[in-house]
């Protein structure tokens, strides 16, 4: 029989996965966890694994396409089990049956919201569009009320489905698709920094399965002509799409009409997945540059944008620069590299400024804390997680490193130069990733003095360091040279005010320039 | 800008203060936009001055008269006598009041009024004309403008409205008496309300009707009691006949017709009626100016905000297309109202009721049961004909029926279709039904008021679901 595989959870909270490389060609053998495919989730690239042995019949999606956690991505031809639905195409295909799903998750299968295969039974009820039915199509069983709900909460009410008699939509209903939607979203947004609350996974699978049907490469339209508003022309030009392509089941007049949305839809399913003939364009293209070019926002670069988006929109965010003396820090450092050296490690200062922060947070604590939002309190921290930011080529990404107070300046050399490793490697873990208390960003690393970091949101404080350099001083009437670093703090104001943030910086500072009192840390 | 304009500026200018027009400001006023609207003629359009509203004080009134005088049955013996100038006279007085109310209520919510034929003079200004020697015009910038500009009967070569001999429908809802003869060009439901109201005023009536059918649009099923009526009344229904021409006589006028094979035919009569269909009014608008072109009927196409082409350019009731309707044209004023006050508003209706106020009426909303099978569902119907109804045959009307449908897998109702009296009032239950997703079980299980006619609806529900009460089952 043919068993389908859809892309699974690969990781916590995760919603859609790129497709970077196929593993296994249509024919090939493959045993059970044998790795058929590289999908680069958010965060990491992970191996997805063959729930079978069998031999690959279909690869269903193109490399580099990103797809839906739950769409099927490749199908199996398993010897020696029923070929009832060998011959299974369409919508039911994808419908998964207790047979069938008992490799996926549970919550997938438990998922609340509109499957491909119930979107197909309900499609004259719920009002999905569909040939078949083009006039049954525009009927939403829903009060109007509810309709009304469905468009403040932005909800596309054809796609919710409803509990009610005969599958009739209800308020809750609604409430239901829309929160589904805003918890997936965040917890995508929130995924790198934070343990996923428990039922998240059910959560975002609903609001993954109520994206299927979007995640099948769209097929364009070829008309002659098509009416659309100026707006929309204008939109499709911007979006380099031919509005005659743009799938439509809207008319004027006989003549079919394109409305924004449409031609939104068609642009993101497009992206989503490239067709061959794009592709094709692409590489043959020999000519001059493009004046303007596009590339997908997405996977890591998008993860990281929601999130700082996130954090700015969220924490007030306040920056109080200062500048440390570091004379004597770069003398003790110098002195123990040679040393750390021939231990094997390579000793930067950040483990230095990483055990000054932490006994400057002992010391004001607020710094190492978290809002909670929803119950409204404050989460001091009494563990010291801190995280570091790492320039990677796919971006900046923040491996943690534990209990920092636990550790010596050694032992933290090594972490830091570890998981940097991994991080520009791209192994590192979503674990590794999580669930910081307070966040370090070295940009000085790369040059300049002072920037407005920001927060590692829910963190409410960010250290940025600029670049440590011998700059004047002026002391006592007198100019001398010594080796400064710049320090830019960036703070939560909601949870630290003005005043606390200098106060934690001034006993940072007492800390780097006086390095020899992290011994009685 | 010309010598002694004066230029005003508004959030929302509305353009035609008929009940596309007027809801729309009102709801703009109520959603805190300054809004001016202008109107060329009266407030409250054609619908409250020369359509809906006249023609049912008519009908009504003639209708009265008309029972009185065929009630042996109930045992009232009358011989009333129409006065057509009292009549006229009182429904000028309805109108009056109505259009009143709807003055007051622009004022009452904000809305600046002004009088005057308004056309686009730029992408985001128009120039009102005041009438009358002297009166000056003036500009208004607007920031959105809503176009509510209505329909007028359509003139068919030959018989150009004179108000004489060739009358419009709105020259035959104020007639200083009743002709001794009318013949009616058009067998729609204008031609056939209008043939109802002369008949019953005494006047000889003949309808000629270019297609094979009378109220073409509504299927045969409904047609039959409405034309058996109207012949009944004495009018003579003439299908199949095309208005050629008239000519006047010593008498009054002659009609000619043409049929499909060449045939010509005469009719005699004092004047002729010409209710062949509605056309919107467009060309006055100077669209051009604004970037709007109508498609070759003269409609402006919109989205499901309302919204022309010209993205703050809207359009609402006739202007916006089929069905040409106040009720249709009342929602999309609304809904153009709170879009453009940035309100999550969209015409998201289901289904758009329509009545005919014949004897007996028409009223349909939603899905016939063919088409509901060809929108892919698989349709039940259930019927109730009123002639089982205890309350029909106390007001003497048993014609007709109410046929409810619906889908039979989940039960939703889709649609109705009822022909007998007080039709254009109970469809709105079925409406009702069809808008808020209810089942056959919903309507069937909710109590109605006996003896009533709306308990047909809930028979019709029974019905499709195969325990009707009164009825045999289907």
């Amino acid at each position: 029989m043919v068993r389908e595989f859809k892309l699974p959870d690969v990781g916590e909270g995760v919603a859609e996965g790129e497709i970077v490389r196929w593993l296994v060609e249509p024919g090939d053998e493959v045993s059970e966890d044998q790795p058929v495919a590289e999908v680069e989730t958010d965060k990491a690239v992970v191996e997805v694994p063959s729930p079978v042995d069998g031999s690959v019949k279909e690869l269903l999606a193109e490399e580099g396409e990103v797809v839906p956690v739950g769409d099927v991505i490749i199908t199996f031809n398993v010897e020696g089990e029923e070929p009832a639905e060998e011959e299974e195409s369409g919508p039911e295909a994808a419908e998964p049956s207790s047979g069938e799903g008992k490799r996926e998750p549970t919550k997938v299968e438990g998922r609340p919201a509109v499957t491909k295969a119930d979107a197909g039974e309900d499609r004259r009820a719920a009002g999905t569009e569909d040939e078949e039915a083009p006039t049954a199509s525009k009927r939403v069983f829903a009060p109007p009320n509810v309709r009304r709900l469905a468009r403040e909460l932005g909800v596309d009410v054809a796609s919710v489905e409803g509990s009610g008699p005969g599958g009739r939509i209800s308020e809750g209903d609604v409430r239901s698709a829309a929160e589904g939607d805003r918890d997936g979203a965040e917890s995508e947004e929130s995924a790198g920094s934070e343990e996923g609350p428990s039922g998240l996974d059910e959560e975002l699978s609903s609001a993954v399965s109520s994206q299927e049907g979007d995640s099948q490469p769209p097929e364009a339209a070829d008309r002659e002509r098509t009416l659309a508003a100026p707006a929309t022309r204008r939109l499709a030009e911007e979006q380099g799409v031919d509005l005659n392509a743009v799938p439509t089941d809207e008319t004027r007049d006989g003549e079919a009409f394109v409305t924004p949305e449409a031609v939104r839809e068609y642009t993101e399913a497009r992206r989503a997945a490239p067709t061959d003939a794009a592709e094709a364009t692409a590489e043959t293209e020999t000519g001059p540059r493009e004046r303007e070019e596009r590339e997908p926002y997405r996977g890591i670069r998008r993860t990281i944008g929601r999130q700082m988006a996130q954090s700015k929109y969220t924490a007030p965010h306040v920056t109080h620069h200062d500048t440390a003396e570091v004379e004597r820090l770069v003398e003790t450092r110098g002195e123990l590299k040679a040393i750390a050296e021939e231990r094997g490690v390579r000793l930067t200062y950040m483990p230095f400024v990483m055990k000054a922060v932490v006994a400057a947070l002992k010391q004001h604590p607020y710094l190492n804390s978290s809002l909670d939002e929803e119950s409204e309190e404050v989460v001091v921290k009494n563990y010291y997680d801190v995280g570091i930011a790492v320039a990677t080529d796919a971006g900046l990404m923040v491996p943690v490193v534990r209990d920092v107070d636990e550790k010596g300046v050694l032992q933290l050399a090594s972490e830091v130069n570890e998981l940097a490793q991994k991080a520009r490697e791209r192994s590192i873990s979503r674990e590794e990733m999580q669930g910081g208390t307070f966040t370090i960003t070295n940009f000085g690393a790369i040059g300049g003095e002072f920037a407005t970091p920001i927060i590692n949101h829910p963190e409410v404080a960010i250290l940025g360091l600029g670049e440590l350099d011998e700059r004047p001083i002026a002391e006592d009437g007198e100019v001398r040279a010594a080796h400064t670093l710049p320090l830019s703090l960036s703070i939560d104001h909601r949870i630290v005010d003005g005043a606390v943030a200098a106060e934690f910086t001034n006993t940072l500072i007492e800390y780097l320039e006086n390095p020899n009192l992290l011994l009685l840390e | 800008m010309v010598v002694g304009d004066i230029s005003t500026g508004t959030d929302v200018l509305v353009i035609g203060a008929g009940p596309g027009g007027y809801v729309a400001a009102i709801r703009a006023g109520q959603l805190d936009l300054d809004v001016t609207l202008v109107e060329r003629e009266a407030f409250g359009g054609v619908c409250l001055n020369h359509g809906c509203i006249p023609s049912k004080a008519l009908i009504t009134a003639t209708g009265v008269a008309h029972e009185a005088a065929n009630a042996e049955e109930m045992g009232i013996h009358a011989d009333p006598a129409i006065d057509m100038g009292g009549m006229v006279e009182w429904k000028e007085g309805i109108v009056d009041r109505l259009t009143g109310g709807v003055e007051k209520l622009c004022k009452a919510n904000g809305v600046n009024l002004v009088e005057g034929t308004a056309e686009f003079a730029g992408s985001h200004k128009a120039r009102v004309a005041h009438d009358g020697q002297g009166q000056g015009s003036e500009s208004i910038e607007f920031e959105h403008a809503i176009v509510a500009t209505g329909s007028r009967p359509i003139e068919i070569p030959g018989f150009e409205f004179d108000g004489e001999h060739v009358l419009s429908s709105r020259h035959a809802l104020s007639p200083d008496s009743a002709p001794d003869s009318l013949v009616i060009v058009g067998a729609g439901y204008i031609g056939m309300e209008l043939a109802g109201v002369y008949a019953k005023a005494g006047t000889d009536v003949t309808i000629v009707e270019m297609l094979d059918e009378a109220l073409a649009g509504y299927t045969d099923d409904l047609a039959a009691p409405v034309v058996d009526n109207i012949e009944e009344l004495g009018v003579e229904l003439h299908l199949g006949e095309a208005a050629q021409g008239w000519e006047e006589t010593n008498d009054g006028i002659e009609v000619a017709t043409e049929n499909a094979d060449g045939e010509e035919s005469t009719f005699d009569a004092e004047k002729v009626l010409v209710a062949v269909g509605r056309e919107p009014v467009t060309d006055t608008l100077n669209l051009e100016s604004v970037g709007l072109e109508p498609d070759e009927d003269g409609f402006l196409a919109t989205d499901d905000r309302a919204r022309t082409d010209v993205s703050h350019v809207y359009a609402v009731g006739d202007v916006a297309g089929e069905p040409l309707l106040a009720h249709k044209g009342m929602k999309e004023g609304r809904v153009a109202a709170e879009v453009i006050a940035g309100e999550p508003s969209a015409l998201d209706y289901q289904a758009v009721p329509a009545a005919v106020f014949t004897e007996p009426e028409i009223g349909t909303v939603g899905m016939t049961e063919a088409e509901a099978e060809e929108a892919g569902f698989s349709p039940v119907t259930g019927q109730m004909p009123f002639q089982a109804s205890g309350r029909a045959l106390t007001t003497g009307h048993t014609d007709g029926f109410v046929r409810i449908v619906a889908d039979e897998e989940s039960g939703f109702v889709l649609g109705g279709q009822i022909v007998g009296p007080d039709a254009s009032e109970l469809v709105a239950e079925v409406g009702l039904a069809i808008e808020l997703g209810a089942t056959l079980e919903d309507v069937a299980a909710t109590i109605h008021t006996h003896p009533t006619l709306s308990e047909a609806v809930q028979e019709a529900a029974e019905n499709a679901l195969g325990h009707a009460i009164h009825t045999l089952n289907r």
